[in-house]
């Protein structure tokens, strides 16, 4: 009987650590494969499509993207292929890993925009009913839970985002979520202003 | 003589007061209901949907249920310096008073669920220290301004269902948000030695009392 118990709880402690090493071993396939795309340190890339920068990203944002992918309020193909078939526990390993990495920015903007965008960023455009990014985003633009890290993010991307929000955040109205938030302050910024805020951001660290 | 002098001044000045009540309507009237929406909409991008508050960068304010009075008297508190802060001093300084009492108006009216989330355990002291004060401490109960509901009256703010992290953040920071203007000493005032004189787990505890309050 003590044996037997014995037997079982050394199989038990193989089984536990069987399953953490494959884990290891299949976060870090995965967290390869997401920087053949993303960049070797997550910094973002531009392929076909700016692919974001990730390194650094608020996990909690970045679970609920992967999960927007999947439930359709995000509409990426791509991205809705690689997402479904993650399980949650490889979704909060990914996002803690990227957390953690700070390569620098890959730059890129026009400089004369950034002054601007600065304004932007930390005042709002009070005329327009645009909020001040800094209010949510934080100063640094680093970010907080749901609210994502913009800071060192790609020129291109944002302005694609910003650009497209309507039609790209927010698509399933079963599962209203908070990218309408973003919604009337993308619509309200102009595309001058948009380039500017996206040159400012792009360049913090 | 006299009582034709007093004939002259009495018209004149219902004249006047007929102008200055003509002009406040037009001035209200010039905040057209449109821009009154698109406007609250801007504050809800940050204070939430309901105005219910919001966990930004910072942790943003609930303005639901607030006393008019306060709030028309903080966005000219960010305008005139006396109160510290870049964001809403852009927000502020592009408002006219029409906006103001207009945007005020509409929030009072709100009244949706707190945002909870403070930590439950510190509830019940922090009742106690809102209905009695901290006598040995000086600090006066909390109710006797902001009333036993804490839903505030006039210049006094409400504070109920008021985030935890922003009651305890304002309570922590008071000397060196409010009344910073030398120049035009408010109200804020009343309430410095009374942030000065609690303690951290005092402040935790009544604002997490407040935080759970509809």
């Amino acid at each position: 009987m003590v044996v037997s118990f014995q037997l079982a709880l050394q199989a038990a402690v193989l089984t536990v650590a069987l399953v953490g090493a494959s884990r290891a071993d299949d976060v870090q396939a995965k967290l390869a494969y997401c920087k053949d795309c993303h960049g070797p340190s997550a910094q973002g890339y531009r392929g076909f499509f700016p692919i974001p920068r990730l390194a650094g990203q608020q996990t909690e944002y970045l679970e609920n993207q992967l999960r927007a992918f999947v439930e359709h309020r995000r509409t990426n193909n791509i991205m809705f292929n690689v997402a479904h078939a993650l399980s949650p526990a490889m979704i909060t390993a990914l996002a803690a890993n990227f957390r953690h990495l700070n390569p620098n920015p890959i730059g890129g903007a026009p400089k004369q925009l950034v002054a601007t965008g600065k304004t932007i960023f930390e005042d709002g455009v009070p005329d327009a009913n645009v909020a001040a990014c800094a209010a949510c985003h934080g100063p640094d633009a680093t970010g907080r839970g749901q609210i994502p890290r913009l800071a060192g993010q790609l020129y291109p991307y944002l302005i694609k985002e910003l650009t497209n929000w309507g039609k790209e955040r927010g698509q399933n109205p079963a599962r209203p979520d908070t990218s309408a938030i973003m919604s009337p302050v993308a619509h309200s910024l102009t595309n001058r202003q948009i380039e500017a805020v996206a040159a400012y951001v792009s360049s913090l660290r | 003589m006299k009582a034709a002098g007093l004939g002259l001044a009495l018209p004149s000045a219902m004249l006047a007061i007929f102008f200055i009540t003509v002009s406040r309507v037009e001035d209200a009237s010039a905040a057209s209901k449109q821009d009154v929406q698109a406007k609250l909409a801007y504050c809800e991008v940050c204070h939430g949907v309901s105005a219910q508050g919001f966990h930004g960068y910072y942790p943003i304010p609930r303005l639901a249920g607030q006393q008019t009075e306060y709030l028309e008297n903080q966005l000219q508190a960010f305008v005139e310096h006396r109160r510290t802060n870049n964001i809403m001093f852009n927000v502020g300084h592009v408002l006219s008073p029409a906006m103001i009492t207009a945007l005020a108006a509409n929030f009072r009216d709100l009244n949706p669920k707190p945002l909870g989330g403070a930590p439950k355990e510190l509830v019940a002291a922090g009742e106690k220290i809102f209905e009695q004060g901290v006598p040995d401490a000086s600090v006066p109960a909390c109710a006797s301004c902001h009333g036993p509901e804490a839903k505030g009256n006039g210049p006094f703010p409400r504070l109920a269902g008021q985030l935890f992290d922003y009651v305890s953040n304002k309570l922590t920071n008071w000397d060196k948000e409010r009344g910073q203007n030398p120049a035009k000493p408010d109200t804020s005032a009343i309430m410095q030695p009374i942030a000065h004189s609690l303690t951290e787990p005092q402040i935790k505890a009544v604002a997490a009392y407040l935080s759970y309050l509809e």
